[in-house]
């Protein structure tokens, strides 16, 4: 896939962003108006060592195209030890995932303060040009289950 | 052999006579060559079942899952990766080290049945993959041992196989284990024999959590076994079992070697199965752990 | 059955000029579980809110989402505003369309309605699996515990005992009164350290609302905000406090010497002691280490026994032993100060080689009236006044590779308080200051500094000090004037260190004991730096001082009434309201394996024993177990759970994988 790329591909990408450090970074990014590319999605979780890996698989089944984890950096955490545990799971995830071939540059953790606005622009923007530049995810996707269930109306 | 073999029938006689123990765990002779299966003898009359040879390969501390609400004082006769899994075991309370007596056995290694039924008769049956790299045939731990121990034939831990897939590209990779995990069935029979997989709900075996699914299909025996090596990251004793079972011979401890290997570099060298509390690597820290995600 | 409202909030133009709020209403409305949905101008407008609340009634909604703007705005708006017409608060979940969409792709307006179309599924996915919570309530013990007897620990203690609250102080020496009470005189007035530091002592001690516990180490800290249970080890004194009258008599005769460490060593102390005069309280213990009846019974003797001889009321007590005690505490102030930076890593500085080469708390024992040269600033060799003295300052802070990193604050300070005092006590001595920096940023800091520089004549050169050396009965300090440029060789009689201040030793222990976090150099660490100073991250475990980091006296006395104050607002209230938002464990799931319970960082997480009925018969098994009050909501429990038996309330297992779900789904 990574040669050949999908003309006008528009990668989604699901951030996890704890609530207290890359939730408030991105809030930060949008009262300063910095602009990224609207393909990203966040996903507000307490803290970092709330994501489950099984969260991130979960998402690639589904056909996301990446994945980024961020909390607050270590020593920052509002519950004071949880990303201590987020990095040594994720230090080992990243390794799997690269192991099972899932692109590494599909799947990152990473630290974005509550004042990182622009690290948080910048991390996800380049996230996003590099998804783009090696196209969809097709490992590890379990296509059949991204049919959806469109639904009569409820009323 | 035969002389650990005549003095297993011996303690067991002693145990169950004596009422020391009023269970015993052991092997027995099944109905192949390749087949010495868990018996469980409850009556001195019986300890002449007890064999010791070559395919004594399951681990039976799992098997004290079940005596742990009993009254029954079990005896099992254990070699070096089953008294790592006993730990193991006692570290996740999930047996009861106050009704149970180890017997460790030094093990010269074994072999395994799956890989004796598919060898042609006469051919040399190999050594089980994961003793080939055993560290521990000696028991770590037990309450009494028989036998003189064995001069461990493997000193550090061998990441070659690990290393081989490390070093295919992405592409590569993915094809090497989708092509293994479409021909998983989801028997669970790694799990089933795993000492480290022991809760007493797997998340696999609760479909209605919105967890997992019942496809058996490339994507979900992956999330599969990905989950499961996950879950043993860090607490996983190398006992390989979950390989030697597997009908479809889906190299698992490649992934769980794979954490192994890893959890070594980045937290430093690591044995699970040594000790019966404390921390293990997934619930620990170091502030100075190696940080990537700047 | 779900019944979900959506609203659609255009925010003026700030959404509605990029994102098409009609269209993700229309888009969402036969999305699965949403039985209403809209957009409007200004949801948090008064006729916004009271269009959610008749929308509720009218269309029998039993959840709600909101598209707007960022949760950390507004969610407290509309948690109420569904809550005045009867829906549980937990019902309702934000979608961040502002802040995370529209604010960010502006121009963008396709992308940004498609984004905004996914963010409200993935809220409303949510919120069908949102479950009723309720906020709970736990009583609180009204008394605090300040945990160290400094000027920032008696300060805090006074303050909260000022307004009608029972408080006691814990410290681990002899006698309150800390590093405070070891200066002569302090910064910038230089008035004497004693003079107003004893009279706090004393009003502490007499204090009808304090308790006093000296001598004695915190042991273990259980419970939660309001209700700690705090196990206290009282080390034995040997000395039965309630018979000793304090007179003194025991520690005239008494044979047993070692280093006296309130006077840094410079002099020598008996086996029983009190370590200063004017210590509190005021009656001796016996320093087992020293004491010549404690040594001999080591070796299977028992001789001396002075001290009992003399004492007239027979207090005595050389069985005594260590006494581990249960009080219960609404609220813990950590006031544990700090030590001092140990020099010996600067070889070249020849500290604890040449007695002549000390650190500042040194010389404030040198220069003080009852220290061991009565105040006579000599040199520790030969007792001759020095002619030369050279000061160096920075020595282990901003020093990453050698010492620490940070900046000790005091420093500038403290070694521009004691050039003056030389310069005081001889005018004839010349002084040498060497620096990195001059940091002077306090009221009259500055002035002090000019002072020292203009009218005490004291030498300031800009420049590290390479080596320290002894030449005949001289030290040849060598080091650079960056600002000339220049190597400087002075040969100096007395050379002060200007040492870092550094945490306790043992502070990331007592951390771990309370719970509380700590940064890399073992400080604790606030909940926010800026906007928490003085809470930490452990609810009812507040900062008072240098534990939290280098200080002042006046910045820890300042420090000291900020946590006094939060401790009074949460001694005041009757019951304390705790979030729902907190893990469970599921125990049909729970295995007990117990690798949760060192994860938890609130220590919320115990086994308990719990019967269950299994083949015909009952049999106990453990399983674990999460106090509700204790726990803080991370959810570090529910990762390292295998069976997915821990769960966090509101951030469910369930929640976000039906959120990851809706984001990965495509509406057909």
């Amino acid at each position: 896939m990574s040669n050949n790329a999908v003309e006008n591909f528009e990668p989604k990408i699901l951030v996890f962003a704890c609530n207290w450090c890359t939730y408030a970074g991105a809030d930060l990014a949008g009262t300063s108006r910095l602009q990224y590319p609207p393909n990203v999605r966040v996903l507000r979780v307490p803290c970092s060592c709330r994501v489950n890996p099984q969260f991130v698989l979960r998402a690639f089944q589904r056909g996301i195209d990446g994945v980024l984890v961020a909390g607050c950096h270590p020593g920052d955490c509002h519950y004071t030890t949880g990303n201590y545990y987020t990095r040594r799971r994720f230090l080992l995830i990243t390794r799997m995932m690269d192991y099972m071939g899932i692109d590494s540059r599909r799947f990152h953790t990473r630290w974005i303060s509550g004042a990182e606005g622009p690290k948080f622009q910048q991390v996800v923007t380049e996230m996003i040009n590099e998804v783009k530049a090696i196209g969809p995810n097709d490992k590890f996707r379990d296509d059949a289950k991204i049919e959806v269930k469109a639904v009569e109306t409820n009323e | 052999m035969s002389n650990i073999q005549n003095e297993m029938r011996a303690v067991a006689k002693e145990l169950l006579e004596s009422g020391k123990a009023t269970v015993v765990l052991g092997w027995e002779k099944g109905t192949m060559p390749y087949d010495s299966t868990p018996v469980m003898i409850r009556s001195a009359a019986d300890v002449d079942k007890l064999i010791w040879d070559e395919y004594c390969l399951q681990n039976l501390s799992t098997y004290l899952i079940d005596f742990i609400n009993t009254e029954d004082k079990v005896a099992i006769f254990a070699k070096g990766c089953d008294t790592r899994a006993y730990n193991r075991l006692v570290h996740d309370r999930r047996i009861n080290p106050k009704n149970s007596i180890v017997i460790g056995v030094p093990c010269s290694g074994m072999k395994n049945p799956k890989v004796a039924a598919k060898t042609p008769e006469g051919a040399e049956v190999p050594m089980a993959n994961a003793c080939k790299e055993c560290r521990y045939p000696n028991p770590v731990a037990c309450d009494q041992k028989i036998g003189s121990d064995v001069t461990p034939w493997c000193t550090a831990k061998d990441f070659s196989d690990v290393e081989a897939i490390e070093a295919m590209d992405a592409d590569a990779k993915a094809a090497f284990w989708k092509e293994q995990y479409s021909k998983c069935i989801r028997c669970y029979a790694c799990r089933n024999i795993c000492p480290a997989c022991n809760c007493t709900n797997c998340i696999f075996d609760q479909s209605a959590s919105g967890w997992c699914s019942k496809d058996v299909n490339a994507s979900e025996n992956q999330f599969y076994g990905v989950t499961r090596a996950f879950h043993v990251a860090g607490r996983c004793i190398e006992c390989g079992q979950c390989e030697a079972v597997c009908p479809s011979d889906i190299p698992i401890m490649l992934m769980n070697k794979k954490f192994i290997k890893d959890i070594d570099t980045l937290f430093g060298n690591y044995e699970a199965g040594l000790v019966t509390e404390g921390t293990t690597p997934l619930n620990s820290y170091q502030v100075a752990d190696p940080e990537e995600f700047m | 059955m779900e019944r979900v409202g959506v609203f659609i909030c255009h925010c003026g133009s700030n959404i509605g000029a990029v994102v098409d709020c009609a269209r993700v209403a229309e888009a969402v409305r036969n999305y699965p579980g949403v039985a209403y949905s809209t957009d409007y101008k200004y949801m948090c407008s008064e006729p916004g809110q009271e269009m959610i609340q008749n929308a509720i009634k009218e269309h029998n909604l039993n959840r709600v989402v909101v598209a707007s703007c960022s949760p950390r705005m507004h969610e407290k708006t509309f948690r109420a505003c569904v809550e005045k017409v009867g829906m549980n608060p937990y019902m309702f979940e934000m979608a961040n369309i502002r802040e995370h969409c529209s604010w960010v792709h502006a121009g963008k307006n396709e992308e940004a309605t498609e984004k905004a179309i996914d963010l409200v599924k993935m809220a409303v996915s949510k919120v069908c699996k949102n479950e009723v919570l309720q906020k709970g309530h736990a009583p609180v013990t009204k008394r605090a515990l300040v945990v160290g007897g400094g000027i920032a620990g008696i300060q805090c203690a006074l303050d909260i005992a000022n307004n009608g609250y029972q408080v006691d102080i814990l410290e681990r020496t002899p006698s309150i009164g800390g590093k405070m009470s070891q200066i002569d005189k302090t910064f910038p007035t230089i008035d004497c350290s004693a003079c107003i530091l004893t009279p706090k002592m004393v009003e502490a001690s007499s204090h009808p609302n304090i308790k006093l516990i000296t001598f004695a180490e915190l042991e273990k800290v259980e419970g939660y905000v309001g209700n700690f249970d705090v196990t206290i080890r009282s080390k034995a004194r040997s000395v039965d406090m309630s018979k000793c009258t304090g007179c003194g008599t025991c520690m005239t005769k008494c044979p047993g010497k070692a280093d006296d460490e309130f006077n840094m060593k410079l002099r020598k102390r008996t086996a029983i002691y009190t370590p200063f005069p004017q210590a509190i309280p005021n009656k001796p213990v016996i320093d087992r280490e020293s004491c010549l009846k404690f040594k001999s019974r080591k070796e299977g003797k028992d001789v001396c026994g002075i001290c009992a001889k003399m004492c007239p009321a027979g207090a005595i007590d050389y069985e005594q032993e260590d006494e581990l005690f249960v009080e219960k505490y609404g609220a813990i102030v950590m006031a544990t100060g700090y030590e001092q930076f140990d020099h010996s890593v600067y070889g070249e500085y020849g500290y604890g080689k040449y007695p002549d080469v000390i650190s500042g708390l040194h010389f404030e024992r040198l220069v003080n009236a009852s220290g061991p040269t009565q105040g006579h600033i000599v040199r520790p060799s030969d007792h001759k006044e020095p002619k030369t003295v050279v000061m160096v300052k920075c020595v282990g802070s901003r020093d990453p590779e050698h010492g620490k990193s940070y900046c000790s604050r005091t420093c500038c300070m403290y070694t521009a308080k004691q050039a003056t005092m030389i310069r005081d006590h001889c005018p004839d001595t010349k002084v040498y200051v060497f620096y990195m920096d001059v940091r002077t940023p306090g009221k009259l800091y500055d002035e002090f500094y000019n002072r020292t520089r203009e009218e005490y004549g004291v030498d300031y050169i800009r420049g590290r000090v390479s080596k320290i050396y002894q030449e005949g009965e001289q030290l040849i300090v060598k080091g650079e004037d960056t600002l000339l440029g220049q190597q400087v060789e002075i040969a100096a009689d007395l050379v002060i260190l200007a040492n870092a201040m550094i945490p306790n030793p043992d502070s990331e222990k007592m951390a771990q004991t309370v719970g509380i976090g700590y940064d890399k150099d073992g400080w604790f660490t606030e909940s926010h730096p800026k906007l928490g100073p003085v809470e930490t991250h452990t609810a009812g475990v507040f900062l008072a001082g240098a534990c939290q980091g280098p200080k002042d006296i006046p910045d820890s006395v300042a420090q000291a009434g900020a946590a006094a104050v939060k401790v009074c607002a949460l001694l005041s209230k009757d019951q304390l309201e705790t979030e729902p938002t907190v893990s469970v464990v599921d125990t049909k799931l729970c295995s007990g394996c117990g690798l949760c319970v060192p994860v938890c960082p609130y220590k919320a997480i115990t086994l308990e024993t719990i019967q269950e009925r299994k083949g015909g018969k009952t049999v106990e098994r453990q399983v674990a177990n999460v106090n509700s009050s204790l726990c803080q909501g991370c959810g570090a429990c529910t990762v390292t759970c295998r069976s997915g038996s821990a769960n966090l309330k509101h951030f469910t297992n369930a929640q976000i994988l039906a959120e990851v779900d809706a984001l990965c789904q495509t509406m057909q």
